[in-house]
């Protein structure tokens, strides 16, 4: 490991930043504008790219500023840089989704006509800036700033609407996401500070493999150490969604689609992951994480992340259940987002090399896919103003391409081969193998969540290409109350006791029948999907979760005439095809060579980093304990 | 207690002084008379200043004299103390001034309700 | 550092003088627009200006010479510090005189345009200036009460001279109060004197731990504390303070915010530290336990108080309660990193609070906006003084990196070091009480649209031409905003940004003071 100090890391962060400054600068003309944007996401990767074959073969590129300026950013805390292997896959994933985020967003927020443009595309900038430097923080200080600046620079993109509801959302953002920087997380590294101050000079820098007094301290003060991993954890958890911290995701989703798309999808959550991976890796290290047992009552002693593993498992899961039930296509797709950053921690708190390489690879796996996904949904949007899965029947007609990349999205999510997401499920799944025992529970959880993708993800394709706007099936799950509906054999009887809506009702169980499809077209595709305004079921449509814009949903759904067909090329503009096109081509070579793909390797880099080894070969077939004990060498 | 009251009086009366004082700026409800509050309190304070500097048989510190003298520190530090304090009573009763010239009271409570009206 | 160095040394006794000329410049010079104004018009504020101006260059040859050489102590006339005055600028006294100097500088260039104006206001300001100067700089517990009570007559009259009766009813009420607490200090003082027969810090503190009736140095502790408690407006002794604020005139409020609370607070830091000594306050039952709850407690309550304000003013008047509890408990903790933490956040939160009382005053004059609801659509109308205002508060609410983040660090540092957890929890959660109220008013300035409903006064009969009282994004007098009044709140916000990254360079500077007193 060679260190070479290079303003390289400091430049891949501020280019971003000034690009802030350009973008506010040339206000009036939107496609100057337009064109920083995309000039500072070229240039960012370029520059994050220039450092990746170095990272490879064992340089870090460091910057600090005691050591360029002189300037001690807090006593015995320096400010500084560091493009280590961990961090170069995050920066580099963030920096390329950048540039195909840049143009989209661009189309999207041309074809929305939004206001607040400017605002937009220099918090977007400045996002960016900041998730890059959360890649590229050398320890906890530096990463607690960056991380503090990245949840007030998106808060702007969250209450972009300027009306209730995302002024509503953008307060439970900040709630949230403050809640997890300024009180956990900076309070999990005041903890760290002090503890290593105990026992030497103190420090918060991260090394590869766990901080060393940290791990000298943890032997003195158990208890404290334990109480600063939680902390740590709990901090990062928040913007990695992991329940109970997840609920801000879902009501973040009213923020225009490419800040849900690359912020809510990869660059804000993942850096929460990422962060539980600079815990988990390089704060702690696997070996004091599994050697500082935590004694639960009527248990006995477990490992420290067993708990995080629970806790991860659990989400996964659930959020799985619940994306099920929601029927505004950018919320199901949030709930995923919740599901699937669970996966990572789940992957990293197992703590097998195999399960902490997949988890890694999952970074990127389902940063392509996710933003695949959302890409999709807000082109969908741009183009149909439509917001709701029920609303989409046939809807493959108008958008083919669009509609292909999502199937494609949808298949790395639930990890079928040949796409992204199966490679790093196929190595969490290896990790939990070999460690074996109590472990077999996760690796449940992995295989059962894969299901629950498909049962969430894939009715949206179904009901794209197979179902017609004139014969929509009603979806059991998403629109009947939970274990059936028992009004659908006595309908009448049951509704009509409500008085004055009998009405709507008798319309309800009317439309089933073949006479009424013009009318059910006209503003509803199904009577089952009607949506609140008809309390009449009330129990039944109660249940589905209708969150989000109303007005959008009236004005979603088919046209009077059906969805016009269309052909790839012209169902939208390239500025928003090409971007979608690009990403779901990303997912697929990620699944089909991952090995060349660059972020594979860079993920086993880390992984020999940390268990110190000189080639992943070495951990083949290790046992959890075997694998500890080569760090310990 | 009979020995301290004896022997200390001095002390306890002062305090006695300052409870009224204070007492006299908390429940009265008339502006002037919470600031005759005030200097009451103060006044205790210095009191309490001049009574420590007492030395039993001692002759003022201004006149050159045979025996025990007073400290003269504690009575240079009240003479710029009750300076102080006249001049804050001074910018008191100033505002009191105008407060009475805009509202047309002097009692708190009136004046807390004319306020609530407007 | 050669260079200031030598240049100190051409200065030579000069440097030492400058203590006394501090103090004295502007006392005397408070008489000048007074007298002057007998004969000529508007000479005051040129009176005012060059003295600023003196104040702040002879600050910084002070601070130059302080921080490289060490401490510089005069003693007045010569005489012995056993019963003369001595003034001291040491490195933690010198940071308050830098504040004060170049705070109450900018808050000039502010009130040239944005009032109040006046000769008299220039002598009350003198006068002010020249006793927070004084309440830094004095080595003496009695001289130290004769300072605050000349900063505190000057405030009176400062606040007093707001437009509205309102404003004399805050006034007498803050006089009371404060006399009070001034009064209540006055008589720690005689009990230490009883104790001790001295008043010189110095040698207050060689006398404390040996003097015979420990009874009565800590009545005089508590005497001395209560006093400041009441002075720096902990809860529940805060009472006249929101009032104070919300009265004053617009371009008084951040010199009485920014300055006055601030010297309080720092002349607690000054008796606690230099004259009682960490070790009489760590041997003394329950005395850290009750600053340090002091101090928590009215975290708390600022902060909740501060959310339920609608006037803009008087949330941030709440809300200097609370971080005026950050720096007390932060005493409190008694060792060096959380002491450290105080005087940063002193510093910090003097240049955070002159810069958003000085934006209130902004955007009074130039939007009409003075309550939360009122400053909605603020950030597309007045760009520049919603984004110095974002700044500021975020700077508040202690997002690294800027100056309330480094202020917090050592605070929190500190309290983990003392292993004083519920204080720890409290001090870590104030960020989300911060931000409880300043995201209001972000909520408001960016994200709503103004509305007229919204911006209508209430108060004001807006419909007298019978029109309906809408159109009110044109409200407010754009142009009567100087140049003076945007900078002092622009360069508030850039030097909390900048100063986010000194956490380092204060450390290093204070080092010296704190590694005396805690030895």
């Amino acid at each position: 490991m060679v260190t070479v100090e290079s303003v390289r890391p400091l430049a891949a962060v501020l280019v971003s930043a000034i690009a802030v400054v350009l973008i506010v600068a040339s206000y009036r003309r939107p496609n100057v504008r337009e064109g920083w944007s995309v000039l500072a996401a070229v240039s960012k990767f370029a520059i994050v790219a220039s450092m990746l074959p170095g990272v490879l073969s064992g340089t870090v590129y460091e910057w600090s500023l005691a050591d360029s300026l002189g300037v001690e950013f807090l006593a015995g805390v320096d400010f500084a840089l560091r493009a280590d292997p961990l961090g170069m896959l995050f920066a580099t994933l963030a920096s390329f989704l950048w540039i195909f985020t840049s143009f989209y967003a661009a189309g999207y927020m041309r074809g929305l006509d939004e206001h607040s443009q400017t605002r937009f595309f220099a918090a977007f900038a400045a996002s960016l800036s900041t998730a890059v430097g959360i890649a590229f923080a050398a320890n906890l200080v530096t990463i607690f700033v960056f991380y503090e600046l990245l949840s007030l620079v998106t808060y702007p993109l969250v209450a972009h609407n300027e009306d209730h509801e995302a002024r509503v959302a953008g307060r439970k953002y900040l709630t949230y996401t403050f809640f997890g920087g300024g009180v956990f997380l900076l309070a999990g590294t005041v903890m760290i500070y002090w503890l290593t101050s105990t026992v030497g000079t103190a420090t918060t820098a991260f090394e590869a493999g766990g901080m060393e007094l940290l791990a000298e301290a943890a032997v003195a003060e158990p208890g404290y150490a334990q109480a600063a991993f939680f902390l740590l954890i709990a901090g990062f958890g928040v913007k990695a969604a992991v329940m109970p911290l997840h609920s801000w995701l879902a009501d973040a989703m009213v923020a225009p689609t490419p800040v849900s798309g690359l912020l809510h999808a990869v660059a804000v959550v993942k850096s929460g992951a990422f962060g539980v991976a600079r815990v988990i890796l390089e704060v702690y290290g696997p070996g004091l994480i599994h050697d500082l047992p935590l004694s639960v009552p009527g248990i006995g002693e477990v490992g420290l992340n067993v708990p995080v593993a629970i806790v991860a498992a659990f989400t996964l899961t659930a959020a799985s259940i619940i994306a099920m039930r929601k029927d505004h296509l950018k919320r199901r797709l949030a709930f995923s987002t919740t599901a699937q950053l669970s996966y990572i921690v789940l992957g990293l708190s197992m703590l097998h090399p195999y399960a902490v390489v997949g988890a890694l690879f999952h970074i990127p796996a389902h940063a392509f896919a996710k933003l695949t996904l959302f890409f999709c949904a807000g082109a969908i949007h741009v183009e149909t103003h439509t917001d709701y899965v029920s609303e989409m029947a046939g809807i493959g007609k108008r958008m083919p391409l669009t509609m292909s990349a999502f199937a494609i999205g949808a298949a790395g999510m639930a990890g079928m081969p040949l796409i992204a997401g199966f490679v790093s499920k196929f190595y969490m799944l290896l990790g939990a193998g070999y460690v074996g025992g109590e472990y077999w529970l996760f690796a449940g959880t992995l295989l059962l969540s894969g299901v629950l993708n498909i049962a969430y993800l894939w009715p949206v394709v179904y009901t794209a290409f197979f179902e017609s706007e004139d014969h929509h099936d009603a979806k059991p799950v998403l629109e009947f109350s939970r274990g059936g509906v028992f009004e659908s054999y006595f309908a009448e009887d049951r509704v009509a006791t409500d008085g004055g809506e009998a009405e709507d009702a008798a319309e309800a169980t009317e439309t089933e029948t073949e006479d009424d499809y013009e009318y059910a077209v006209d503003e509803y595709p199904s009577d089952h999907t009607v949506p609140e305004e008809t309390d009449t079921g009330g129990e039944r449509v109660g249940t589905v979760d209708h969150h989000g814009d109303h007005e959008d949903h009236l004005t979603g759904g088919p046209p009077a005439g059906g969805w016009e067909r269309r052909s790839p090329f012209a169902e939208s503009t390239w500025l928003m095809i090409a971007p979608i096109a690009v990403i779901a081509t990303g997912a697929v070579v990620l699944g089909i060579v991952p090995d060349t793909a660059v972020f594979l390797e860079v993920a086993t880099t880390v992984v020999e980093g940390v268990f110190g080894v000189e080639s992943f070969g070495e951990l083949q077939g290790l046992s959890l304990s075997e694998a500890l004990e080569v760090i310990a060498e | 207690m009979i020995e301290l009251l004896a022997t200390q009086y001095a002390y306890v009366l002062l305090f006695v002084l300052f409870g009224i004082g204070i007492y006299m700026v908390i429940a009265n409800e008339n502006l002037v008379k919470k600031l005759i509050g005030v200097s009451l309190f103060q006044s205790a304070i210095f009191l309490f200043f001049i009574a420590m500097a007492y030395v039993e048989g001692g002759s003022a510190p201004i006149v050159p004299a045979d025996g025990p003298v007073a400290s003269p520190l504690p009575q240079v530090i009240v003479l710029t103390a009750i300076v102080v304090g006249i001049a804050m009573t001074a910018v008191g009763l100033a505002l009191v001034i105008r407060i009475y010239s805009e509202y047309g009271t002097l009692r708190e409570d009136t004046l807390r309700e004319v306020r609530a009206d407007e | 550092m050669s260079s200031v160095g030598s240049l100190l040394d051409a200065l030579g006794g000069f440097v030492d003088l400058l203590p006394v000329l501090l103090i004295v410049t502007p006392i005397l010079m408070a008489a000048a627009p007074v007298a002057l104004g007998l004969r000529f018009d508007r000479t005051g504020w040129t009176v005012a200006a060059i003295t600023a101006v003196g104040l702040v260059s002879g600050a910084l040859a002070l601070a130059a010479e302080v921080y490289t050489r060490g401490a510089v102590i005069h003693n007045l006339g010569g005489y012995p510090r056993t019963y003369g005055i001595e003034l001291v600028a040491d490195e933690f006294s010198t940071a308050i005189i830098v504040l004060v100097a170049t705070i109450s500088a900018g808050v000039l260039a502010y009130t040239r345009r944005g009032g109040p104006r006046g000769n008299t206001f220039y002598s009350a300001y003198l006068l002010l200036t020249g006793g927070l100067l004084g309440i830094s700089l004095t080595g003496d517990v009695f001289n130290l009460f004769v300072f605050l009570e000349i900063s505190s007559l000057a405030t009176y009259a400062l606040i007093a001279s707001g437009d509205g009766p309102e404003s004399a009813v805050a006034a007498l009420k803050y006089l009371i109060l404060g006399t009070i607490g001034a009064s209540i200090y006055l008589t720690g003082v005689a009990f230490l004197f009883m104790a001790t027969g001295t008043l010189n810090m110095a040698e207050l503190a060689l006398a404390i731990p040996g003097a015979e009736a420990q009874v009565l140095v800590r009545a005089a502790f508590a005497f001395i504390f209560v006093g400041f408690a009441l002075k720096v407006a902990q809860w529940p002794l805060h009472t006249w303070q929101p009032s104070a604020y919300q009265h004053a005139p617009d371009g008084v409020t951040p010199l009485v915010a920014a300055l006055v609370s601030t010297a309080s607070a720092y002349a607690l830091g000054r008796v606690m530290y230099t004259v009682f000594g960490p070790d009489f306050l760590t041997s003394t039952p329950y005395l850290t336990e009750i600053v340090v709850t002091v101090g928590t407690v009215s975290i708390l309550a600022g902060s909740t108080l501060a959310v339920i304000q609608r006037d803009v003013k008087r949330m941030l008047a709440f809300s200097s309660v609370s971080q005026f509890g950050l720096i007390v408990a932060a005493y409190g903790l008694v060792n060096e990193t959380a002491f450290v933490g105080a005087t940063i956040h002193l510093v910090g939160h003097g240049l955070m609070k002159a810069g958003l009382f000085a934006a209130v005053g902004l955007v009074s004059v130039s939007y009409g906006a003075r309550t939360v609801d009122e400053y909605a659509g603020l950030a597309t109308n007045r760009p520049v003084a919603a984004g110095a205002t974002a700044a500021l508060l975020i700077a508040l609410v202690g997002v690294p990196p800027a100056v309330g983040f480094v202020g917090k660090w050592y605070i929190g540092l500190g309290a983990v070091r003392a292993e004083q957890w519920p204080v720890a929890v409290v001090i870590f959660l104030s960020t989300m009480l911060t931000l409880a109220y300043t995201a209001r008013l972000l909520e408001k300035m960016y994200f709503t649209p103004a509305s007229p409903l919204e911006a209508a006064h209430p108060s004001e009969p807006v419909a007298a031409d019978g029109g309906d009282g809408a159109a009110p994004l044109d409200r407010g007098v754009p142009g009567a905003v100087s140049v003076g009044m945007v900078a002092l709140v622009v360069v508030a916000a850039v030097g909390a940004i900048a100063l986010g990254f000194a956490g380092g360079a204060f450390f290093e500077l204070l080092d010296p003071f704190v590694s005396e007193v805690f030895n």
